[in-house]
């Protein structure tokens, strides 16, 4: 008893030291990243509002309340104590270490055979994607972690059957929502799986579905019982998420007067003009063709994660398992439908990775011809993590595209110089002078500056009158030029009417301080 | 020769010799008397008793006003008297005038004459009648140690003091400061109060989640199993007391036998007691009225302030014979298996656990909106609030039957306080400080859920009271309870005794706020509190509201009770009724703090049988 005990212990301890490890792995990956100048449109996005919550002035409630996604953005901030620059990295890098933390601890939970140990130390230290995640300071880590969550105690519930497992699900499910609000689709594509768990539990001697749900359907009791429960179990797993999103929308609504804020507005979400931006800039093409078509996409996904395939085969006689793994490729279809303008993020293939090895952490103790087995596996993850690599190398999106030729080449970035400079200009203007800038485009430069206090910015209040009359307010005016692809989604661009003005008429008021390809920095007179 | 009762009983075919001999058995291995065992044991109903002796020549006389010599009186204890049901009452002409109700009984005809050294003059009456006049002239000495007997050997845990000095001078300081605080800065004060009031509800319903989450983890955990409960051997069960104070329930007697009958326990090693209030003749009258066997015995409880369900089960401790010993109420429908898994619990215990509480839930739930809300409420709180507490090992606050004691461990800790209207909760804080726990069990007893709004508000305010009374009683000296339960029993105390009458007072006030805020948009609110305030306070509401509904949704869940999910929305309104009981409450402490709102039973059209899970 004690001997085994100790094992345990040992084991627990093995797994903590591997993690730390693993940490340590990514943070040094992250940070050479970072030095060599990667950033990405998120984690600039974090970086901004973080300095604004500590550095800047004026009311910061909605910046702290309304940024989303909310959970990756809390995460960054104690970070910050570190470097403000480095903290969506360490975020990332510390979070992505957990979920291995987690996968691995269910696992050995689950098979003393340290082969599998191995294997998912290798995805994790070499998956393409994994990396991605560990080392972008993107909110990936945060999605996989809580989806990882939900669909483990989902499988828990099948076995398990208590309310515990359900109502963890349910609250993994919310904290998913406040790292990628779209995953509230999923919960359409429970309907089916959760009338069937309902009818499956009905007390009935016939085992066949299809007669199990006649009989259900022609006895008046028998329906009712049917129609309870799978309501019942509906708003168990569902009822948290969907009234969570509403009280943060009524939040929205009573603090910004909007209840879609945090959807819509490019002050609180930095996906609504980096999703837009990167589908206008390769779908406007007339000469692209995407290869996100629809039922392809489910065909793509099994390209990236052959895995999943292996995974729904070893779940063959459990029609519950079954429909559960089939409910991400519906919600991965849908989403296509239904954002149409917008391209499928990598994160949306990740998910099939880790649901993957979820389903071989649940069952990879009973299969029988082992070694057959895990040769077998083993030759599927040597492909994904190909596939992993191929990916992202092709991927639509220029964040996904630049982190891996920069890891693969691991030269200088030079993506954000002209941020950079701009932000330099900045910081080296004399004491105390005041720039208007509209961070809704212009997050990456604040993300660089120095002194966020200087900056006018659109969550103070006297920013609606500096656009107004910026000569009362401020010293300089920050524009996006007329080749800047964000130009049309600010105030501050070339048609805004100080700089037509001087362009026009008078060079006295207004001239131009400093400029960039996509910026022009004007001072006033 | 004239017949003995026993055998003109079997002579008229009340009962049969294999009975009679069964009696006697149980007789000698018990100590009870014949007419005990016969009235109270379910082998013949009192109205054949008085048909057979009435048919003997026998006459049956009314003895409550009878003359009676506190001398004569004081030489016989009561117990005796109530084992034979059998009071010797004055001198008349050179004898005894004692009442039977076995006019055979040697043992005490004899008594009679080796103590009065008399012979005795034999009035025949009903038991129920000698009862209840044994127990009013002889019980003031039982009664008294009822009543007073904890607050004369603890008087720091009896609630005969509402409030103590330092009690009184702090809560007013607390008004005081208040009060100043809002006279030079209103604003701020109110920021402050409205702050601290936010993060205290939602500390508490989080800290409510985290039970539940805590206690849903181990709903499929069995205590003990159907296969434990199927190895008992009846032999080796030790009796059971079961007390059942009664007032006014002469509508449920009948309900009441069928229930005790269907309980799966060796008969003759159950020891029920139906306790009956002095001036309760109405449910004196449905007992005598039975037209078949009882099996539980009467104790009639003298009158004496406060008239209160403890005060009637600490005096029926006096008479109580058992090893354990449970409380039901009058319309309580337990489990049949649930004093065998009780014992066999115990058996697996530690010696230091006290007290085993069972789930309570309702066999009425579909009856209307408020036994709804009822049972989507106590299967929270049965199924998940007491399992997670019991988890952390923070005290629990026991609740008002089905709550199954070990008999010598009450007797040490002085029994329930009488002063005290929620005596089972306060009864669980105090023997946690003493170092006993108390465990739950996979067992549940159905009771009546209040269908009638005015009913259901009488019995929570009493609830309410009583958790006021049992904090202010434990809170007198806060260091050193908190020495005694540990931070974990101190905060868990001060969450689920202390807190919820608070939350329930101040609910209406962040309610109210809230709606004038979202209706009217009030600028004053506004200029009251800031952003950040409202923004906060809303967020606590509304998240607040909504943890709480769930945890009511998960609990009917776990019951299968799947036609009530819904109605765990209405949860909000339902909090509203609890306002109104808890103002009540607090009025009811301030002018009359020992006084027992009366809980209507049998109000349910419900045919009371549990519906059992899917």
């Amino acid at each position: 008893m004690s001997l085994k005990f100790k094992i345990n212990i040992s084991r627990g301890q093995t797994l903590v030291i591997i993690t730390m490890l693993i940490a340590i792995y990514y943070l040094v990956c992250g940070i050479y990243l970072n030095n060599l100048g990667y950033f990405n449109q998120e984690t600039l996005f974090y970086i901004e509002k973080v300095r604004i919550i500590f550095e800047g002035r004026g009311y910061k409630l909605k910046v702290i309340g309304l940024t989303a996604p909310a959970l990756p953005f809390f995460a960054t901030l104690p970070f910050t104590i570190i470097s403000s620059l480095l903290a969506p990295a360490i975020a990332s890098a510390l979070g992505t270490a957990t979920l291995f933390y987690l996968m691995a601890g269910t696992l050995v939970k689950k098979t003393a055979d340290d082969f599998y140990l191995l294997l998912l130390i290798i995805l994790f230290l070499f998956h393409p994607g994994i990396l991605y995640a560990a080392c972008s300071g993107k909110s990936i880590y945060m999605v996989l972690i809580f989806f990882y969550l939900f669909f483990l105690n989902i499988f828990k519930f099948y076995t398990s059957n208590t309310t515990f497992h359900i109502s963890i699900a349910s609250i993994c499910l919310v904290l998913l929502l406040f790292c990628d609000y779209k995953f509230i689709w999923l919960t359409l594509f429970f309907i089916p799986l959760i009338f069937s768990i309902a009818l499956q539990s009905l007390n009935l001697a016939e085992k066949e579905s299809i007669f199990r749900m006649t009989l259900s359907f022609n006895s008046p009791s028998l329906r009712r019982k049917l129609i309870n429960k799978t309501f019942a179990l509906y708003v168990i797993l569902f009822l948290l998420p969907i009234a969570t999103i509403f009280c943060y929308k009524m939040l929205n609504l009573t603090n910004a007067n909007d209840a879609d804020y945090f959807l819509n507005s490019p002050y609180a979400n930095w996906n609504v003009l980096a999703e837009r931006l990167s589908y206008e800039k390769i779908a406007l093409n007339p000469d692209f063709q995407s290869p996100e078509i629809s039922l392809l996409i489910s065909a793509r996904i099994v390209m990236f994660c052959p895995l999943i395939l292996f995974a729904i085969t070893l779940f063959r006689r459990n029609a519950y398992q079954i429909l559960t793994l089939l409910t991400p490729f519906a919600f991965v279809e849908f989403l296509h439908i239904k954002y149409d303008k917008a391209f499928l993020l990598y994160p949306y293939y990740l998910i099939f990775l880790i649901l993957a090895v979820l389903c071989f952490i649940i069952k990879a103790q009973p299969v029988k011809r082992t070694i057959l087995f895990k040769s077998v596996l083993s030759l599927i993850i040597l492909v994904q993590l190909y596939t992993g690599y191929y990916f992202l190398n092709t991927s639509l999106i220029d964040d996904e595209r630049n982190f891996i030729t920069l890891l693969k080449n691991r030269t200088v970035d030079g993506q954000q110089d002209e941020n950079r400079d701009m932000a330099n200009y900045l910081n080296g203007l004399p004491d105390g002078s005041k720039i208007l800038i509209d961070d809704a485009v212009a997050y990456p430069i604040v993300a660089f500056t120095n002194n966020v206090a200087d900056l006018t910015l659109p969550y103070q209040e006297n920013f609606l009158s500096a656009i107004e009359t910026p000569g009362q307010y401020v010293n300089y005016i920050l524009i996006a030029n007329t080749k800047n692809l964000l130009s049309g989604y600010t105030i501050l661009n070339s048609k805004y009417s100080p700089v037509i003005y001087q362009t026009g008429n008078n060079y006295a008021t207004l001239q131009k301080a400093y400029e960039t390809d996509h910026w022009i920095l004007y001072k006033l007179y | 020769m004239e017949m003995s009762i026993p055998e003109l009983l079997i002579h008229d075919g009340f009962i049969t010799e294999a009975d009679q001999d069964k009696i006697d058995d149980f007789s000698r291995r018990s100590g009870l008397s014949y007419i005990k065992i016969l009235l109270n044991f379910g082998y013949l109903s009192r109205k054949n008793y008085e048909r057979s002796l009435l048919n003997a020549g026998y006459e049956f006389k009314q003895i409550r006003d009878e003359a009676y010599d506190l001398d004569i009186l004081a030489q016989t204890d009561l117990k005796f008297a109530d084992a034979h049901l059998a009071l010797p009452l004055r001198v008349e002409k050179n004898k005894i005038v004692t009442l039977m109700a076995n006019p055979s009984d040697e043992l005490f005809i004899d008594y009679i004459k080796f103590t009065y050294d008399m012979e005795p003059q034999i009035i025949l009456a009903s038991d129920l009648d000698i009862t209840w006049l044994s127990h009013v002239l002889l019980g003031q000495k039982y009664v008294k140690s009822a009543v007073f007997d904890l607050h004369n050997r603890d008087p720091e845990s009896s609630a005969l003091t509402t409030f103590t000095t330092p009690q009184l001078v702090f809560t007013f300081g607390i008004i005081t400061a208040v009060a100043i605080g809002l006279m030079l800065s209103f604003v701020n004060t109110s920021i402050i109060i409205n702050v601290l009031l936010s993060a205290f509800f939602l500390v508490s319903i989080v800290f409510k989640l985290f039970l539940a989450l805590v206690g849903s983890r181990f709903e499929l955990h069995q205590a003990v199993t159907r296969q434990e409960v199927r190895q008992v051997i009846d032999d080796d069960l030790p009796v059971y007391t079961i007390h059942l104070p009664v007032y006014k329930e002469d509508r449920l007697i009948k309900k009441l036998i069928w229930n005790l009958q269907s309980l799966d326990y060796p008969r003759e090693k159950l020891d029920i007691k139906l306790l009956i209030e002095e001036d309760d003749d109405k449910t004196l009258t449905a007992v005598r009225d039975l037209d078949f066997p009882a099996v539980f015995e009467v104790i009639v409880v003298p009158f004496h302030m406060p008239k209160t369900k403890p005060k009637a089960c600490n005096y029926g401790l006096h008479f109580s014979r058992g090893q354990y010993l449970t409380i039901y109420d009058a319309e309580d429908i337990p489990d049949t298996d649930q004093l065998k898994k009780v014992v066999t619990l115990f058996n697996k215990l530690p010696v230091n656990y006290v007290c085993i509480q069972c789930a309570l839930n309702y066999f009425n739930r579909g009856e209307n909106f408020l036994t709804r809300m009822f049972t989507l409420e106590y299967s929270y709180w049965f199924d998940y609030m007491l399992p997670g507490l019991d988890t952390f090992d923070i005290p629990i606050p026991l609740g008002g039957t089905s709550n199954h004691f070990k008999f010598e461990f009450l007797m040490e800790l002085g029994g329930w306080d009488p002063f005290n209207v929620t005596e089972d909760a306060d009864l669980g804080v105090r023997a946690y400080a003493k170092g006993y726990k108390v465990a739950i069990i996979n067992s549940t007893t159905y009771e009546e859920a209040n269908n009638e709004m005015f009913n259901w508000v009488r019995q929570r305010s009493r609830w309410i009271k009583g958790y006021m009374q049992t904090h202010l009683v434990h809170m007198r000296n806060p260091v050193k309870l908190w020495k005694k339960l540990g931070w974990k029993g101190f905060l868990g105390f001060n969450f689920f005794i202390g807190a919820t009458p608070v939350t329930f007072l101040v609910y209406p006030l962040l309610l109210g706020i809230f709606l004038c805020y979202l209706i009217f948009d009030l600028t004053s609110i506004r200029s009251i509190f800031p952003d950040w305030v409202l923004f906060m306070s809303i967020i606590n509401l509304m998240v607040g509201n909504i943890l709480m509904i769930y945890v009511n949704m998960m609990a009917v869940f776990k019951r299968r009770y799947y036609e009530l999910i819904l109605f765990a929305i209405a949860n909000p309104i339902y909090w509203l009724l609890h306002s109104w009981a808890a103002y009540k409450a607090l009025y009811q402490l301030i002018v009359k703090p020992f006084y027992w709102e009366k809980t209507d039973h049998g109000l349910s059209k419900i045919n009371n049988q549990p519906a059992p899970a899917e």
